[in-house]
């Protein structure tokens, strides 16, 4: 083995200074390249349930490009939402200014979602969401956050429409309604569609959010002898008073309407007997007739054994409908997606969607299913039919994003 | 009328759980003078053994049987093996102690039963209403009421009544002075814990058919039963019987008139209570 000479550890420090000032500012230029996307989840609080469901929705979105976009390598970064607005925005903040995140997915509640939209436009990252409020792309729209999920008024017309075209002699309607933005939103909605089917509103009682003890609504929609019990709420809520609608005996002798549901993750906590006439409003149904939904939902089901709810899809379709923007626009800069995301249109996961420009608004079908009595079902997880879709957007009168303002 | 007897009832019924919530975590509280933060926790453990019992063996009855057993049992032995060996190192490490507990027995929740929750019918003989004249109301609840107050009445009557039972009333007003008098304190506290157990545990069983099983159930509840706690005085058992009922019956009412303040009345009655007496409505302490 030959000594290294002098002029070999010359040549060697050569080689490392050319390394140094060419090999490392590459690797900076590498770093730089990166596009940093958050998903921030609720992995703790209320929700907790869905937090690690919604992650595994925009990984596998992520993954389908090889968590590459544009070339660019993609770092998907996530945080705990907590379901608390405090918490929520703090590390939003954090992830943005820490990790170079400039591009949000999440959270899940529209109360949380509507603060970390703020942040989103003070910090200038993009920013989208799949939830009830209106707020987002109404009253406090900006350009930076766009929603995913259908207009609740979208959701409120399909909801009643198909139901009273179903069941056209069920006009006294008592409403059951989580005391927060989204319930707020579709509530409002339903009660001005109501009143285009001649619906009577004979009761209308909102809850608050993690209410579990749902005895005390129920016996005062009793009373009211009402047709149909309505609900707007969500997740455990949503699965509570189902449950104590069906222990008073209300259903199946009346139906039970859940208006914006998560479908199949509030369904599977319900058994064949307590799902009997209920009646389902949702983002999404994994029996959605769409090329994409149809792959998406064979894959979840390969990876994780039980069809995807609207939870991991909405995060699944967010994370696309974002990815679409940066092909259309060629670029990873914030305000050039932005800008390829309004007015995009693409076929995907729920048929065809459009962003209106003007509010940031997906415009989309929701779906509206009836659950399949016991005897009818094929398998453990086929609870309910898709028996309409509907995709009216919000009408010019009541929308409240007058100026989505520059950047 | 109608209306409100029947939010009266629905008081009565989630009171009795309230109580019996707040009566065994009255008795730990009171005997081995720490919060013990695992009782919701324990709670949530009786519901899920309830429900994979009830399903393992096919009959309701042998699992609303079996299942507190189990929480006693696992009450003992978290008593026995775990916050004994922490007397001497003081409270501070046995309230972190049981804090970590409840973290750990919530994730071996999700881990054992998996992070969604789901439904449990009442028995055959339950399913259905009763026509009360006033009002039509879910049997299961009726018999929930019943069984409660039931279980109230014993553990009243056997702290009360019996031998033991003074012994463990002596030990909550003055350990060292028990002690002194030749009692096994440790023995105490043993039982003491085992019982509270068992007592969150009945809880938990016979509130699945009324409220399914999911991960979070035992937080939720464990709020309410510090409340019971603090509102009945701290360690005073019929205090925390009362208590429950108040917690249970104010929360129906607000909700059958005021349904947006149902949750925040719990806090406000407790607040309002304590303003007044501050040791409680039956609190010496």
């Amino acid at each position: 083995m030959s000594q290294l000479k002098r002029r070999d550890i010359l040549k060697m420090g050569a080689m490392g200074a050319a390394a140094a000032g060419l090999g490392f500012p590459g690797i900076l230029r590498a770093q730089q390249k990166e596009v940093v996307m958050l998903g921030i989840w609720p992995n703790t609080g209320a929700f907790s349930d869905v937090g690690p469901i919604l992650d595994r929705g925009m990984r596998m979105a992520l993954e389908e490009r090889d968590m590459k976009i544009l070339g660019r390598p993609i770092k998907y970064v996530t945080r705990d939402s907590a379901t608390q607005a405090g918490a929520a925005t703090r590390r939003v903040e954090e992830a943005v200014d820490g990790e170079g995140a400039k591009f949000v997915v999440g959270p899940w509640s529209s109360g949380v979602a509507l603060a970390v939209s703020e942040v989103a436009k003070r910090k200038k990252v993009l920013h989208i969401f799949s939830g009830g409020t209106e707020d987002i792309s109404g009253s406090r729209c900006h350009r930076y956050s766009f929603q995913w999920a259908a207009s609740p008024y979208t959701a409120a017309k399909t909801v009643v429409d198909a139901f009273m075209k179903a069941n056209p002699k069920a006009k006294r309607w008592h409403l059951l309604v989580a005391d927060y933005a989204f319930g707020w939103s579709v509530e409002k909605y339903i009660k001005e569609v109501g009143k285009t089917h001649g619906i009577e509103f004979v009761g209308a009682d909102r809850h608050p959010l993690g209410e579990r003890e749902f005895s005390n609504y129920v016996q005062k929609a009793a009373a009211n002898r009402p047709d149909v019990v309505a609900m707007i709420n969500f997740g455990l809520d949503a699965v509570s008073g189902a449950r104590e609608i069906f222990n008073f005996g209300l259903t199946p002798k009346i139906p039970l309407i859940m208006c914006w549901s998560s479908g199949v993750e509030e369904l599977v906590q319900l058994t064949p007997e307590i799902r009997q006439n209920i009646w389902v409003g949702s983002n999404f149904y994994y029996t959605a007739d769409t090329p994409v939904a149809k792959a998406f939902v064979k894959s979840y089901r390969a990876k994780f054994g039980n069809p995807p709810g609207y939870a991991p899809s909405a995060a699944y379709g967010m994370t696309r409908l974002l990815l679409a923007g940066f092909d259309k626009a060629k670029s990873a800069e914030v305000q050039d997606v932005i800008q390829a995301l309004e007015g995009i249109e693409v076929n995907d996961l729920v048929g065809r969607m459009r962003v209106d420009p003007r509010t940031h608004q997906t415009l989309r079908p929701f779906f509206f299913m009836r659950c399949k009595p016991k005897s009818a079902m094929q398998h453990e997880t086929d609870f309910a039919d898709i028996i309409a879709t509907g995709d009216e957007p919000l009408p010019a009168q009541y929308a409240a994003c007058k100026d989505i303002g520059g950047f | 009328m109608s209306l409100l007897a029947g939010q009266i009832l629905n008081g009565i019924a989630t009171g009795m759980l309230y109580a019996l919530m707040g009566l065994g975590l009255s008795l730990i509280t009171g005997i081995l003078n720490i919060p013990n933060f695992a009782h919701g926790a324990l709670f949530a453990v009786g519901a899920y053994l309830l429900a994979s019992a009830a399903v393992a063996i096919g009959n309701f009855w042998i699992a609303l049987l079996v299942a507190p057993l189990g929480v006693a049992l696992l009450g003992l032995v978290i008593e026995y093996a775990g916050i004994r060996r922490l007397y001497a190192a003081g409270h501070d490490y046995q309230l972190l102690f049981t804090f970590g507990l409840a973290l750990i027995l919530s994730e071996a929740i999700i881990l054992i039963w998996g992070p969604v929750g789901y439904s449990y019918l009442p028995p055959q003989a339950l399913r259905g209403g009763l026509d009360l004249g006033f009002t039509f109301y879910p049997k299961y609840r009726l018999f929930v009421m019943v069984m409660a107050g039931l279980l109230v009445l014993a553990t009243w009557l056997f702290l009360e009544k019996t031998r033991y039972g003074a012994i463990m009333r002596a030990g909550i007003e003055n350990k060292e002075m028990v002690s002194l008098l030749g009692i096994d304190i440790h023995k105490l506290f043993t039982v003491a814990f085992a019982l509270g157990a068992y007592l969150a545990g009945i809880a938990g069983a016979l509130t699945v058919p009324i409220r399914g099983v999911n991960p979070g159930m035992g937080v939720d509840m464990l709020g309410i039963a510090f409340v019971v706690v603090a509102l009945g005085g701290l360690g005073n058992l019929l205090g925390a019987i009362a208590a429950g009922l108040l917690i249970g019956v104010a929360q129906a009412l607000v909700a059958g008139y005021w349904t947006e303040a149902s949750t925040v009345v719990i806090y406000a009655v407790m607040a309002a209570v304590l303003l007044v007496r501050p040791q409680g409505m039956f609190g010496i302490r």
